[in-house]
């Protein structure tokens, strides 16, 4: 019996850095801050399951600034674009807020996890300026 | 045993494919997607080819695609908030009319078993009746707001003018003409998220929905004076659900096909793979049907399968569309 | 700010239904100073602490019907401001004002109050209290007056002008159509639903279509505030018009009937059918029960309840085929046939001279009937030279804010009803008269003078859509 984590939890814990590192800098569609300094993601609130040798089912849960905030819709949509334009691998992504942290979380939810609405968003060219310039990556 | 034969690997589409639709006629297979193209395919000896690229009629992605009942012209339902009606002539298709009205992404587009009447559905909660005249001129002829939310699908009853329409809001509904203008006269609830689908099976008599609440529902319909004592209103029939099939689908079931010819419900899952059900062979009351998972075929394509249709003249030919971007043609073989 | 649900009435029955969530971002102006925090109180009061440790309590952002007017959001007329900014409330304020002023001594600084009846109004009211249209009519005046009203009027007497008026515009567009493209069809401009909807959504394509002559309410708001008021200005006569349906509301409401040096709107309270019935309620009466009140009349005599034939929408079509085939054909025309097309809110009338159709006019009635003429319009395969537009199923007698159905009646059957005791008094009138004649000399300087052009005729603006991406809603 070891106390030292396996090979396989060993690269699970790898992709969960993958994933936040990704998702990290993404800049609230409203204020300079990233949604790291915000505390609107952070590790713990994201969890994989490993579905084939090719690809991951990924779960991020992520917490609003405030519980009636506006905006939740458009981080969720910045999260879920930013991701699946820059992992490297395939995966089936599964966005929720924080239980107990939004008025009207069960709405949001099901619009940001609705493939459909988020497609035709990205095609909205209004919409699309303001989720790529949230989630362009930083100029150090 | 049941299993699904690959046929063919169609190509072209440079982004996720939505929807698939045979023509009448089973000769020729439109799919659609985020290219914002609609393609045309037909068997040119043995292989199966791109006869033609629909394009300069949407500004964004074209969502779904249905024929007319005589194969002559085609509808596309695109988020540029527009339909277009494509007739064939001779060699080319030719966009005759777009259909403006619906405030955003028109979602679905279906004609009725004559003809006569075309219905959308858009993200603006509202399911459009339309009328076809001779000269082919488009007039609307009613507007529904019965949902609460984006509605999803919409799709004829097989023989009669009753038109279904699947929704956001986790109902489907049915409407009919009422004389002077169209009414919704069942709602049919149960699903407890998105209803991306529905299918009727050959008779009308059973509808097929699936959901993102990872289930399969079957609904039966009752008519007035039913023996079974189904409360009904009017001369209206009530749509009952007699089956729900929870279990074999990890993830959302974007879509359900009820084929007319075998009989065989195939359904498209975000998990890759294409299910076979039918109902079983042993099944004595039609208010308790069961069905039967016959064949799942695992990674029928390497991202969400998003849309399927049955060749209506082949039997067992099933097309499939997926955020892979690639069609695909199966035939179910039974061995 | 989610205004369905909240905001939006379940029993609000407006036939054009919003298909969105009001997504317009609320304007905050800023406190001065520098802001350290802000709290939210134990009673959900957000108050902003300065540096200086100060607490200042923030005000509520809230949303004005004129934001509501001026965004491209959403297609409705169901917004609560609606209901709270103009009510059966605020009427009572300035009657009770109206009385503690008296009480004072200080009758000059009363304001005038002036209730204006729409006949379709009166006519559901008739229906529910069993009354024919003229005694329905004197009642509702009764009870008005008795409340504290200085004058009532039927709106009926300013769609007069409006009938004329629009008849005059037609015949000026019809001379214009070889020059103007956008001269014909004639769009109806009475509805003010239908407006929104056109302003809102189709903009600068069906706009000019769109007849400038003002709608009746909007003309009786003319006439009261800059002719029946006996010499007071504008803000010492309050107005309130009794209608069918909520969009009127929204009509009174627009920046282009606001007069900005007296800070005063042309209608400044608009009441539903509904609204009236449930002041009766408050007052603890039958109407049956009111002893009448004559009717006030535009023309300084005793006024009795008027009608103009053919249908409850105001008989656009009726007055203006009637007057277009004098003026322009010099034939009279016996009683119209509407010929019903794609359905009982779709008809046509032709006027027909030797075999051969010279005017094609249109009623469209409804959301779905609206969408084919649009279309149509925008396509330049419109063939009508005039189109009779309201955005109600049926028309105005069953706008949204009449009377419910009682118990085991249907919808369709009180409407009948509604119609019978509407035409009751119909026959009488045709439009124009030597009053009116005088009143065009009187008050407005003759038929086509600025004054005219100001009191009778209105302008439409398209709206933008909504760019701010942190509003849109997808």
């Amino acid at each position: 019996m070891s106390s030292i984590p396996n090979a396989a939890e060993a690269i699970d814990q790898e992709i969960i850095y993958q994933i936040y590192d990704t998702i990290k800098d993404i800049k609230d569609p409203e204020k300079p801050e990233t949604l790291e300094d915000l505390n609107v993601v952070f590790e713990e609130g994201i969890t994989i399951e490993k579905i084939d040798d090719e690809s991951y089912g990924i779960n991020i849960e992520f917490v609003p600034t405030v519980p009636h905030c506006s905006l939740a819709t458009l981080i969720g949509l910045c999260i879920r674009v930013k991701l699946y334009q820059c992992l490297p691998f395939k995966h089936k992504l599964r966005i929720n807020i924080k239980e107990g942290t939004h008025e009207t979380a069960a709405e949001i939810n099901k619009q940001i996890n609705d493939k459909e609405r988020v497609a035709a968003a990205m095609e909205n060219p209004n919409l699309k300026e303001l989720v790529d310039n949230c989630i362009s990556e930083p100029e150090y | 045993m049941i299993s699904l034969q690959s046929i063919a690997e169609l190509e072209a589409h440079s982004d996720r494919v939505w929807s698939v639709s045979w023509n009448p006629s089973g000769t020729l297979l439109a799919s659609c997607g985020g290219d914002k193209t609609v393609r045309l395919w037909g068997k040119e000896g043995e292989n199966w080819v791109c006869k033609y690229r629909l394009e300069d009629g949407h500004q964004r992605t074209v969502r779904s695609v249905g024929w007319s009942p005589c194969g002559k012209y085609l509808a596309s339902a695109s988020f540029d908030a527009t339909t277009c009606i494509w007739e064939n002539k001779d060699r080319d298709f030719e966009c005759i009319a777009t259909l403006e009205g619906h405030e955003n992404e028109v979602k679905c587009v279906t004609w009725c078993s004559n003809g006569s009447l075309i219905a959308t559905c858009s993200r603006d909660k509202s399911v459009w009746i339309w009328e076809v005249d001779e000269d082919a001129e488009f007039e609307c002829e009613s507007v529904l707001n019965a949902h609460s939310q984006d509605v999803k699908m919409v799709l004829w009853h097989p023989t009669k003018e009753i038109v279904a329409s699947a929704s956001y809001d986790n109902t489907i509904k049915m409407f009919k003409n009422d004389g002077d203008d169209w009414s919704c006269f069942s709602t049919l609830a149960s699903h407890e998220s998105t209803v991306w689908a529905i299918s009727f099976d050959k008779t009308g008599e059973r509808l097929a929905s699936c959901s993102d609440d990872k289930t399969l529902k079957i609904w039966q319909e009752y008519l007035p004076g039913n023996t079974e004592g189904v409360a009904t209103v009017g001369s209206d029939s009530a749509w009952k659900c007699v089956c729900t099939l929870s279990g074999q689908h990890p993830r959302t079931i974007y879509d359900v096909k009820w084929c007319s010819l075998t009989d065989y419900i195939a359904t498209a899952c975000v998990d890759n793979a294409i299910r076979l059900f039918k109902e079983s062979d042993c099944n004595t009351d039609k208010n308790q049907p069961s069905f039967d998972l016959l064949h799942t075929q695992y990674q029928a394509h390497t991202q969400d399968v998003n849309g399927l249709c049955w060749n209506p003249k082949i039997p067992g030919l099933l097309a499939s569309a997926s955020d892979d971007s690639i069609v695909k043609i199966w035939q179910v073989v039974e061995k | 700010m989610a205004f369905s649900g909240a905001l939006q009435l379940t029993d609000l029955d407006d036939f054009i239904t919003p298909s969105q969530e009001c997504i317009k971002p609320v304007k905050v102006t800023k406190k001065s100073g520098k802001t350290a925090a802000i709290k939210i109180g134990d009673d959900g009061e957000y108050s902003q602490i300065g540096i200086d440790g100060g607490e200042v309590k923030l005000e509520k952002a809230t949303i004005t019907l004129n934001d509501c007017l001026a965004c491209s959001g959403c297609i409705t007329s169901a917004e609560s401001v609606l209901i709270t900014q103009q009510s059966q409330e605020e009427l009572y304020k300035i009657l009770n004002s109206n009385k503690i002023l008296l009480e004072q001594g200080k009758s000059d600084e009363c304001k005038y109050v002036v209730i204006s009846i729409s006949p379709q109004s009166k006519a559901s009211l008739a229906v529910k209290y069993k009354l024919n249209a003229n005694e329905a009519i004197e009642k509702i005046s009764g009870f008005f007056k008795q409340l504290g009203a200085s004058a009532v009027y039927d709106v009926a007497q300013a769609r007069d002008l409006s009938l004329v008026e629009s008849g005059h515009e037609f015949i000026r567009r019809y001379q214009d159509k070889e020059t103007d493209k956008t001269a014909l069809p004639m769009l109806a401009s009475a509805c003010p639903g239908w407006v929104c909807y056109a302003e809102k959504t189709h903009g600068s394509y069906i706009l000019p279509y769109i007849s400038s002559t003002k709608s009746p309410q909007q003309i009786m708001g003319s006439l009261t505030k800059d002719h029946l008021g006996g010499g007071r200005k504008p803000d010492q006569v309050y107005h309130v018009t009794v209608m069918p349906c909520y969009d009127k509301k929204l009509e009174a409401s627009r920046q282009d009937f606001y007069d900005d040096l007296y800070s005063t709107r042309d209608v400044d309270c608009v009441l539903s059918t509904l609204e009236v019935d449930e002041m009766f309620k408050r007052e603890g009466i039958q109407l049956g029960d009111v002893i009448p009140a004559p009717l006030d009349s535009i023309y300084g005599r005793q006024g009795s309840a008027m009608n103009h034939p053919n249908n409850g929408s105001g008989g656009y079509l009726e007055h203006v085929m009637k007057h277009a085939a004098k003026e322009i054909y010099g034939h009279t025309t016996g009683d119209l046939k509407y010929k019903t097309m794609r359905n009982n809110d779709f008809k046509e009338v032709t006027l027909e001279i030797d075999g051969k159709v010279e005017l094609k006019f249109a009623i469209a009635y409804g959301f779905r009937n609206i969408q084919n003429i649009v279309q149509k319009v925008k396509r330049g395969k419109c063939n009508y030279h005039f189109v009779e537009v309201m955005a109600c199923p049926s028309g105005c007698l069953n706008g949204g804010a009449q009377l419910r159905p009682e118990e085991g009646v249907t919808q369709k059957e009180l409407l009948a009803e509604v119609e019978g005791v509407y035409d009751e008094n119909d026959a009488t009138l045709e439009c124009g008269s030597d009053e009116l004649d005088q009143l065009y000399a009187t008050w407005l300087g003759g038929r086509n003078s600025d004054k005219a052009l100001k009191m009778l005729h209105t302008q439409y603006h398209a709206i933008e859509k909504e760019t701010n991406a942190l509003g849109i809603k997808w």
